[in-house]
């Protein structure tokens, strides 16, 4: 889950280790209930400061998305069906921002990119 | 005391070629501090001046509350250090190695040592002479990280390991500091490594200090910027601009320092168009500071 973080992308570190809990919880992947490592472990596993995963938990406490209970440990918290949804469509459409500033930085037309989506998206009906 | 390290105005000189200019520099407690710069920037200097091995010709050095270099042996007794080069006995084996460290430093911690020992594979009876670069700058790192020290100072201390060794020296560092919660001062010229663990970022160039500010501060205040309609000679910019290069005939890119979205506004102001803001990495704003710092100094002079 956490296999894909980047040092050297502009989204700071606490924000992708953030953002791939959402994309776990939006997908089912994470259930309510399920314990996030350790603070500790989490640094040790990435080499990334402590204080930077530390950092992401206390933003995912924020938005309520996991709980932190003293000696316990960190949890994802029971959520919504709409919640779930919400965060799906919010993780959608950060991959697309994303693919939208790559694609202005490579001078891609809007239209270049719907051609391609409608070629690599399986058939719909 | 809030800073691991304080050092105000420091002074050195080596011959006509070297010298540390007027450098400040301050480690906050608890943080884990990169300090970078290229080969020959005055890295090794400053920390010697900073344990206290050398004497100042100017300035202060403080550091965990003790004046440097008078109370060196009150701090040396809380600092963990790894330097650039080993300083090992080859004749001894692995364990001698050990309680040798063992004796100088009363807060060395054995059972943390022996845990460390075989976390990174060494075995107790090998000789320090037969051991690879590798198992060496893990050896080094277990000394230090026994002593239980409240500040690591290290330099270079992953210079010339392969990269696996390199993941198992940096995890058992970022698991230390949150067990000790112990200040970190890590030097290096190698930038990337540095992105994920640092949260401070001092840089170090021809001996003096160009920059030091929090890491995010550091990531998300330089940027590349392609402008059109540049002024030749812009003036009243909130941010400071690095580098400037005329990439086509119809742009510009400018690499600025101390950007924030609200400055966006300043292009209108000034009759130029701003096409694009692009994030750089460490290491590029790391190459971009450096340039910036240099062609000052070359109009300076």
């Amino acid at each position: 889950m956490f296999s894909r973080i980047d040092p050297r992308s502009p989204t700071p570190i606490y924000a992708q280790i953030a953002d791939r809990i959402r994309v776990a919880v939006a997908s089912g992947e994470m259930r309510a209930g399920d314990d996030l490592p350790s603070v500790r472990a989490l640094a040790t596993r990435l080499r990334v400061n402590p204080a930077t995963v530390a950092q992401a938990y206390r933003e995912l406490e924020r938005e309520k998305l996991v709980e932190m209970r003293q000696g316990a440990g960190t949890f994802i918290a029971e959520l919504g069906a709409d919640t779930r949804k919400r965060e799906r469509e919010a993780a959608a459409r950060r991959l697309v921002r994303e693919m939208l500033t790559e694609a202005a930085r490579l001078g891609l037309a809007p239209a270049d990119l719907r051609n391609a989506l409608t070629h690599e998206l399986p058939e719909t009906k | 005391m809030t800073d691991a390290i304080r050092i105000r105005n420091l002074a050195w000189r080596a011959g006509k070629e070297f010298a540390l200019r007027d450098l400040s520099m301050t480690v906050p407690a608890g943080s884990i501090y990169g300090f970078l710069g290229p080969n020959g920037s005055g890295k090794t200097t400053t920390i010697r001046l900073m344990l206290g091995m050398m004497e100042p010709e100017h300035g202060t050095i403080d550091v965990l509350g003790h004046a440097m270099p008078k109370f060196a042996h009150r701090a040396l007794a809380k600092i963990g250090y790894v330097p650039e080069r080993l300083h090992l006995y080859a004749r001894l084996t692995v364990d001698e190695q050990i309680r040798f460290h063992q004796a100088f430093f009363p807060t060395f911690d054995a059972a943390e040592s022996e845990r460390l020992r075989r976390r990174f594979g060494l075995r107790e009876d090998q000789k320090i002479g037969a051991l690879s670069k590798g198992e060496s700058g893990k050896l080094m790192m277990l000394l230090a990280l026994s002593q239980q020290a409240e500040l690591l100072v290290l330099d270079e201390p992953t210079d010339g390991l392969d990269p696996v060794i390199r993941r198992e020296v940096l995890s058992a560092l970022v698991e230390y500091v949150d067990v000790r919660k112990a200040t970190v001062c890590i030097s290096s010229h190698l930038v990337h490594e540095q992105e994920r663990i640092c949260d401070w970022v001092g840089v170090l160039d021809g001996g003096r200090m160009v920059a030091e500010l929090p890491m995010q501060e550091f990531r998300s205040g330089i940027k590349r910027l392609r402008v059109t309609n540049a002024p030749p000679t812009p003036d009243a910019m909130p941010f400071s601009v690095l580098s400037r290069d005329e990439t086509s005939l119809h742009h510009e890119d400018w690499v600025v320092r101390g950007w924030q979205p609200e400055m966006r506004e300043w292009f209108q102001r000034s009759g130029a168009e701003l096409r694009d803001v692009q994030d750089l990495d460490l290491e590029d704003s790391f190459v971009e500071l450096l340039r910036g710092a240099r062609s000052v100094t070359l109009e300076e002079r």
